[in-house]
């Protein structure tokens, strides 16, 4: 048994460096010049230089792309905030004969090739006139945002304890104001974790505003690839610090999205 | 206790209605210009009904690309089940609380990177000369060039080996979790029977947990799907075509090479139609 156990626990931390060494070695060389990349022995000491952070931060196409990710999904998710999170509770807590199939459809929309709505949107928005702009990637990401937020949430309001809400009744409160003031408090952890995941979703798409964007509405995702689209001739070093900024937002989550997977699991046990 | 309320239905229909106009609409429209010949280039476009699809049957590069994708789903989806499950256990196995804590906040990072960060991330890892993956390799074999990205038989499986790390790596985390939802007594009888630690997780443990690890994996065979951005930007669909999925296909034959949006949208009709259809059929089983 013994020499098992080792060699598992070696497995463990192999795994455990894999997950995050490539992403640190990304980071280091972000800070690295050029010639310090491009050496066929990697190099762990350096002189660090913040050129790479600064060149991309000075640049007009990343600031727009940071602009047009920020504004694009925070809409987004707000929209689903607002229309997802009522109709999750009114699923969670007023069954009726349609819940299953309401349920299925909203998953249902997670099976549909991005590509297969990205290309008659393109069209549709082409012929409006609204193709390369905000307002379009924002209500095509709220299809996106809606359905996972429901999606989520719907167990989330189950979790909450009918007895309160009953009491509440009780005590004389109306059906909108127990969802305002002890459904969405209680549930509100969970909640949280809903919308973070919905965000770091649509921060994260690439093909849809690939296809949806040509010159105004890029988002970030579209300039970091486009960086490399040049060839391996731009310095790694500017590409390096470019995939560390576009990732960084989705990290900042960390805490609250494991918070969520572990309330998902509590919630399951008991 | 609950009164006839308006709730439902003031809740429930504008957010129904709104995801059924926004998710109808393209859809419907994307079988409209599948029937058409509509060209990026040119604003005209006349009816030609199914043509497109007869077409694609005698594509050869799309027959390619259906092929891709099938090896592109069974590959991913059975490497992240076998890796999630192995660490799953691994951590259930010989890992204190504490330690598990510290893993699984680890294991969760690869995935909530941006996919395009994913690929970049190991793009540049499995550069042949200066890429940190490949560099044990040109240490073992004093300076030999190890290019996975670029031969036909391994660029398939290097790509597939990021969206792994992404997804293996969660699933692992999600795994420890149901492990831990179990409750003691079985593994503790089988313990008693002089189980093998092994023998107790291939028919105890996995055995219970048989349902929900379907679901998984039912989840990650839809995740696969989208396998669009890696291959973007790491592969774009090459060497030759050996890298080339459906959608890949179907962006480039709409965006890149030749504005046939039609053709695209025959093809992410197609696509549409296998997904849907094979996938209400496993979920209806899976919640059966």
């Amino acid at each position: 048994m013994r020499p098992g156990r080792l060699i598992a626990k070696a497995v463990l931390a192999l795994a455990g460096f894999l997950a995050v060494f490539p992403l640190v070695w990304t980071a280091l060389n972000a800070l690295k010049n050029n010639v310090d990349i491009i050496t066929r022995v990697p190099k762990v000491i350096f002189t660090p230089t913040l050129a790479n952070i600064s060149y991309i931060l000075g640049r007009d196409s990343v600031l727009t792309g940071l602009y047009n990710s920020a504004v694009a999904c925070g809409a987004a998710v707000l929209i689903g905030i607002v229309l997802g999170l009522p109709a999750a509770y009114a699923v969670a807590r007023y069954p009726n004969r349609f819940a299953g199939d309401i349920q299925f459809f909203v998953l249902s929309l997670r099976f549909l090739p991005p590509v297969a709505v990205a290309i008659p949107l393109m069209v549709i928005w082409l012929q409006i006139g609204l193709y390369d702009t905000l307002p379009a990637l924002i209500v095509t990401y709220s299809l996106l945002t809606i359905s996972v937020i429901m999606w989520l949430a719907i167990p989330a309001f189950q979790g909450v304890p009918k007895e309160i809400e009953e009491a509440a009744f009780v005590d004389g409160y109306g059906a909108y104001s127990v969802f305002w003031r002890i459904a969405l408090p209680v549930a509100a952890r969970s909640l949280i974790g809903a919308i973070a995941f919905s965000f770091v979703l649509v921060w994260n798409e690439f093909l849809i505003a690939l296809m949806l964007s040509s010159s105004n509405a890029k988002t970030l995702p579209i300039v970091a690839s486009e960086l490399s689209q040049q060839g391996m001739n731009v310095p790694w070093g500017i590409l390096n610090a470019s995939v560390v900024l576009l990732s960084l937002p989705p990290l900042l989550f960390l805490g609250v999205l494991s918070g969520f997977l572990n309330s998902v699991f509590r919630q399951k046990k008991s | 206790m609950r009164r006839r309320s308006s709730l439902p239905v003031t809740f429930l229909v504008p957010t129904l209605a709104i995801l059924l106009v926004l998710s109808m609409v393209p859809t419907l429209y994307a079988i409209v210009i599948a029937l058409q010949n509509r060209e990026l280039s040119a604003p005209g476009y006349s009816w030609v009904w199914f043509s497109n699809f007869a077409d694609l049957f005698s594509d050869r590069r799309f027959l390619n690309a259906v092929w891709v994708s099938v090896k592109w789903e069974i590959v991913t989806v059975v490497a992240t089940m076998v890796v999630a499950i192995g660490l799953g256990v691994l951590m259930f196995e010989v890992a204190g609380p504490r330690l598990r804590n510290f893993y699984c906040l680890l294991f969760i990072i690869p995935v909530l990177l941006p996919r395009v960060s994913a690929a970049f991330v190991w793009k540049f890892a499995y550069h042949p000369l200066y890429g940190i993956a490949t560099y044990p390799y040109r240490l073992i074999t004093g300076g030999l060039i190890f290019d996975p990205l670029s031969k036909p038989g391994s660029a398939l499986f290097a790509v597939a080996s990021v969206d792994v790390w992404q997804w293996g790596l969660f699933f692992a985390v999600i795994v420890l979790k149901l492990l831990e939802t179990l409750p003691p007594q079985p593994i503790e009888a089988a313990r008693l029977d002089h189980a093998k630690r092994w023998q107790i997780h291939a028919y105890v443990t996995l055995p219970m947990l048989k349902a929900p690890l379907i679901s998984l994996m039912f989840v990650k065979m839809i995740e696969s799907l989208r396998s669009f951005d890696l291959i973007y930007v790491m592969t774009r669909g090459g060497p030759g075509v050996a890298t080339e999925t459906l959608d890949m296909y179907a962006f480039s034959q709409g965006f890149i090479e030749s504005g046939k949006v039609s053709y695209a949208s025959a093809m992410a009709v197609l696509m549409m139609i296998a997904t849907v259809i094979t996938f209400t059929m496993l979920w209806k089983r899976v919640q059966a």
